[in-house]
């Protein structure tokens, strides 16, 4: 293979530019770790620098200070450190080379990917030690001074949906001093919680009631001097500019001015006009103005103007005269730095299981509806009744996983996770209450995980039965329901008589979590649940940076559950807002006066950094990746990345292939952050590599263009190779583009097999080692 | 809803249906011809498998290349569009479809077949045929159509008590396919609401199947013969004069079966089972014998035509059903 070419107009301009710059290398011993094997005196007389200095511990504040003074009294424009991984220790040198730009400074590893993969051939490794630090410099002297990008978001945040969780982050946040605005789409605050009835206790294996639980909850939210609580209001329309997020609110009148109504109830006992409680599932009547539930908030009625005859007799009565039937809606503009999602959840539609008889038969209810009928607040008053004809019924049939685990068009594929252990709980409550009635669940399997099994255990004592099978109908004969199974475990087929029949219904997300997403443009799951941006480290990030989602708008859970996540949220609001957030500033930047707003490149980032604010395009520093990829959109160049990013990798081949010797061969791999870590593994887990192996790392493995390619190929370099993790963003563009390189490798007349491009897993670094070898392998039998 | 074609058709004969009730046949032919649908029946086409390949008779490699022998017939004549007249054909070409387009392994062995057999003509190309695209029920075609089928009702029906069976094979097999529910199928029924009439909609047991299984009928007969015998008793339990159906099978299984499964559980049905072709082309005033062919049928369909044609419809009368029905 060739070598560098003198006459390459790229090697000219990197030979003869910069050149008085004063580069000051230090080399770290690292206690013998780096010492033991790279024969450091050797290393120090080959680096043409204005300082060499070694010591034992680099990183130590001695470190620092030797450092501090070189860069002082000898003037030195650039650093180089010599010594472990920039994965460890990259943040400390940046502080350590202070006067200097921290940018100014690059790592060169000679422990992790020099002294710890070669310890058997201290030869070679003092020979790679000095081709990186050569690489080091180059790249150092193509380095400009850039200012981190410290992000501040204002002190404030918006929480959408006013359920259990959307209340608990709400709280967090306001507790730590962030002001709050709480959007709510209903009435009232409170959500399913409030309607549920009761909740069951796992460890006291008893069921308490759960608008007793929520009350302090609602009490303390209410309060609190730093929340803003907005009901009957919806975002219409959500920007996002700079970490920054506008939201357009609207806000629906109540008709009755909250401030003065005293809830004395007087305007609903004259109105006239009865229409279903939804608050009580439809199965009580509720009049046009009303009280979604005595505790709601805020403590006022309000007129559903929808039904409303607009007879003026609640006008006349109201004795605080707070009744305005001409009220008109609002229009409120938000900006915030953060936004929580809370939306929630809706239950799945009965009527798609026609099969079970939901609007067939009045006594097939959901377990919502019993929840209802058995809350005290409820429409019977937490008398268990049949809705035909009010009697208790003796024998009811309960049938899990309606609408769950369902693989047929329209069900859902999840579990919904709480559905076995609230009928588990109605059952136990039943029983309690009514000792006599003889209950069954037809399930499909018990989930109960945790301490919740002792619960399962001490309904099966309370005498309930379970039969394991999924009904397949629920028909009416002689007044009687029958419930049709097979009891799968004794492999025969039953009919159950019931007088009332529960259907467990799926959690699905509700339309507000829907509609958000789509106004926000957050990702959803194949189910449109709220995506998390990683479901095991990220679980309550969204792929919109400074969105987050907690509750059952990210999937089907119970209180517990929901409240942890809300709290997680609060905590990673509050993170961004007490700390800012500090952006590497190797990010796009638009040249305005180019820019012609053809909206290419917001089609193209996938990093959702890019939109259009004031007539101009904008890029948002907290979501960009500085990957690039816009700028293969932009036909006018008006976008750059900061930081001369091309020109380092540059510096940083030609530093590498510059002192390669007849016959040696050198690959040059490239790898952003994931990568590297994993080629930190191979060394610090001391698995060999190839001699011939040379890492650079790089923000972004999109950024290495095939001009850099072509030139490493040209001037030395025997192989490319390309590492990407497969779960970035960018990986399948960056997939997609090697071919193009390939076919740009072969029109210069070079093997195209020579550029690898490969994917990158971090606890797979013996896997990489090996992909190293065979590629190291195959680029020694190839010709051309 | 899906494009449902209306020309360019190849009705796909069924082995059931020339065999069992050719009125089956000739009464879509009519209906089609009333709704102008362009369509051809052509004597290259063969049998699909069904009834074999559910009996192990035929594999699936076998009935594979007879289906792609048959697209080739249908591409031929120009006629992409294919539509059964019985469920089975509907299932198993659709499946066939799939296998051809997305199995390329399967595609070449069928090809290399007919090859070596002199017929390379007949080689099948990915996306020849689309499973989705090109294949129909002859209920999908009516559905399309159900506008045009309500001008022309000669007979008032409203005084029938009408229920509905959706086989098996159309509704549960390629569930994305389907029009009108999986759950609660609903197509026939909403075809017949077009006719003038509202059928009983949902019954205990509507979801279930014929009984026939194909094989069972024979190896499990009791089985067989007890499941058929709920939904008869269902429909009895309802009152149910006619049981409208569109598969072929379904309907030998009730309509050859129902009185023997009447006698040996000593007891009495009186329901009539008519395929939807059959049935609006009746209420359509075609000859009950040389049209719907109501000979072949055990249960006696002859009282049912005798008493439909007492109530003949006047011109304005029907013009109002088909009014009242667009306002739906």
């Amino acid at each position: 293979m060739s070598e560098i070419k003198e006459n390459d107009p790229i090697t000219i301009k990197l030979e003869k530019e910069k050149n008085d710059l004063k580069i000051g290398v230090f080399i770290c011993r690292c206690g013998g770790n780096i010492s033991d094997i790279v024969d450091i005196d050797k290393v120090k007389s080959s680096i043409d620098a204005e300082i060499v200095e070694e010591f034992e511990n680099l990183c130590s504040l001695n470190g620092r200070k030797i450092i501090r003074e070189n860069i002082i009294n000898k003037n030195l424009d650039r650093i180089v450190i010599a010594a472990c991984s920039p994965i460890s220790h990259e943040k400390t040198f940046r502080e350590y080379v202070q006067p200097l730009n921290p940018y100014l400074m690059d790592i060169a590893n000679l422990r992790e990917h020099c002294s710890w993969v070669h310890d058997d051939n201290p030869e070679k490794a003092t020979e790679k030690a000095i081709t990186l630090i050569k690489a080091s410099i180059e790249k150092v002297k193509q380095s400009n001074p850039v200012d981190p990008i410290s992000y501040q978001t204002p002190n404030s945040a918006v929480v959408i949906g006013g359920g259990i969780a959307g209340m608990n982050s709400a709280l967090s946040l306001a507790k730590q001093g962030i002001n709050v605005d709480l959007i709510e789409e209903a009435p009232t605050v409170g959500g399913n919680m409030a309607k549920i009835g009761k909740v069951f206790s796992p460890i006291k294996i008893a069921e308490e009631c759960g608008l007793c639980l929520l009350n302090p909850i609602l009490n303390e939210f209410v309060w609190h001097k730093n929340i803003n609580i907005h009901t009957n209001s919806k975002v219409l329309n959500c920007e996002k500019r700079g970490g920054n997020f506008t939201l357009l609110v609207e806000k629906n009148p109540r008709y009755v001015d909250s401030d003065k109504c005293i809830s004395c109830g007087k305007c609903s006992e004259v109105c006239e006009v009865e229409v279903n409680d939804s608050w009580n599932d439809g199965l009580s009547k509720r009049k046009a103005i009303y009280r979604p539930f005595s505790q709601s908030y805020p403590d006022s009625y309000i007129i559903d103007i929808e039904n409303c005859e607009k007879c003026g007799k609640c006008v006349k009565i109201c004795p605080m005269h707070a009744i305005r039937l001409k009220a008109e809606k609002e229009m409120i503009p938000l900006n915030s730095g953060s936004v929580i999602i809370a939306t929630g959840h809706k239950l799945f539609n009965p009527d798609l299981r026609p099969e079970y008889g939901y609007s067939r038969y009045e006594d097939v209810i959901t377990q919502s509806e019993l929840g209802r009928i058995m809350g005290v607040n409820g429409p019977t008053k937490g008398k268990l009744k049949k809705l035909s004809n009010g009697k208790v019924p003796k024998r009811i049939v309960m049938i899990q996983c309606v609408g769950s685990r369902d693989e047929k068009p329209g069900g859902h594929k999840y579990c919904s996770k709480v559905c076995c252990m609230v009928a588990l709980k109605n059952a136990n409550i039943i029983k309690h209450k009514y000792p006599d009635t003889n209950i069954i669940i037809c399930y499909t399997d018990i989930r109960t995980p945790g301490m919740y099994e002792k619960y399962y255990k001490h309904t099966q004592q309370a005498g309930i039965r379970l039969i394991r099978g999924r009904p397949g109908e629920v028909v009416k004969k002689n007044d009687t329901l029958i419930v049709r199974t097979e009891d799968t475990l004794k492999k025969e087929f039953v009919e159950i008589e019931a007088d009332m029949v529960v259907l467990s219904t799926a959690l699905e997300p509700s339309e507000g979590t829907k509609e958000i997403a789509k106004i926000m443009d957050i990702g959803v799951t194949e189910d449109f649940f709220i995506k998390e941006s990683h479901p095991k480290t990220k679980p309550v990030t969204t792929d919109v940076k400074g969105a987050y989602v907690c509750g059952t708008a990210q999937d089907p859970k119970d209180i517990t559950e929901s409240i942890m996540q809300a709290t997680s949220a609060a905590a990673k609001v509050s993170e961004m807002i007490h700390q800012g957030v500090e952006i590497e500033p190797f990010i796009a930047e638009i040249d305005q006066k180019r820019c012609n707003i053809c909206e290419k490149c917001i089609h193209t980032c996938k990093y959702k950094a890019l939109s259009i604010k004031d007539d101009e395009m904008h890029i948002d520093p907290v979501s960009c990746s500085g990957c690039g990829k816009c700028l293969t959109a932009c036909s006018e160049n008006a976008i750059n990345i900061q930081g001369n990013i091309e020109e380092k990798i540059f510096g940083t081949i030609y530093g590498l292939l510059k002192d390669k010797k007849e016959g040696e061969r050198r690959i040059i791999v490239f790898l952003d952050r994931i990568g590297y870590t994993t080629t930190d593994n191979i060394g610090v887990n001391r698995v060999k590599l190839p001699e011939s192996i040379y890492v650079v790392k790089v923000h972004s493995v999109n950024r290495v263009m095939p001009k850099h390619i072509i030139y490493a190929l040209q001037n030395g370099a025997d192989g490319v190779f390309i590492g990407e993790y497969p779960g970035d963003l960018m990986y399948q563009e960056v997939e997609k583009k090697m071919n193009l390189i390939q076919e740009k490798i072969a029109e210069n007349n070079m093997n195209p097999e020579r550029l690898e491009f490969s994917n990158v897993y971090i606890p797979y670094f013996r896997g990489l080692a090996e992909k190293f070898e065979r590629f190291d392998d195959k680029i020694k039998n190839l010709e051309g | 809803m899906k494009d449902i074609p209306n020309s360019n058709i190849l009705l796909f004969k069924s082995c059931l249906v020339s065999v069992e009730y050719p009125g089956i046949e000739s009464s879509t032919k009519y209906v089609f011809d009333k709704i102008g649908i362009d369509y051809e029946v052509n004597s290259r086409q063969t049998c699909c498998t069904g009834l074999g390949h559910y009996s192990d008779i035929f594999d699936q490699m076998s009935t594979s290349i007879i289906g792609a022998r048959n697209f080739h017939v249908a591409k031929d004549l120009n006629r992409k569009n294919l539509v059964m007249l019985c469920a089975t054909c509907y299932a198993i070409n659709k499946k066939v479809a799939n296998i051809l387009n997305n199995k390329k392994e399967t595609r070449n062995e069928i090809n290399e077949i007919f090859e070596e057999s002199n017929m390379g003509e007949m080689k099948y190309k990915e996306g020849d045929i689309d499973s989705s695209k090109n294949i129909f029920h002859v209920v999908d075609i009516l559905y399309s159509k159900k506008e045009e089928i309500a001008k022309n009702i000669k007979f008032d029906l409203s005084k029938f008590k009408i229920a509905t069976h959706h086989g098996c094979h159309y509704c549960k097999v390629h569930y994305n396919d389907t029009i009108g529910g999986i759950r609660d199928p609903n197509i026939i029924d909403d075809i017949i609401k077009y006719c003038g009439v509202e059928t009983i909609g949902w019954y205990d047991h509507k979801i279930t199947t014929c009984g026939s299984g194909f094989r069972q009928r024979f190896v499990n007969k009791d089985l067989s013969m007890d499941v058929t015998l709920d939904k008869l008793n269902s429909l009895k339990n309802d009152g149910v004069e006619v049981l409208v159906h569109l598969c072929p099978n379904c309907h030998v299984q009730f309509d050859r079966y129902e009185k023997y499964i009447a006698d040996t559980n000593e007891t009495e049905f009186n329901i009539i089972h008519l395929n939807i072709a059959q049935f609006i082309a009746l209420a359509m005033g075609a000859d009950p014998y040389k049209v719907v062919g109501i000979q072949t049928h055990t249960v006696p369909i002859e009282p049912f035509v005798k008493e439909l044609e007492e109530n003949i419809i006047e011109t304005e009368n029907k013009q109002e059903i088909v009014e009242s029905d667009n306002n739906v």
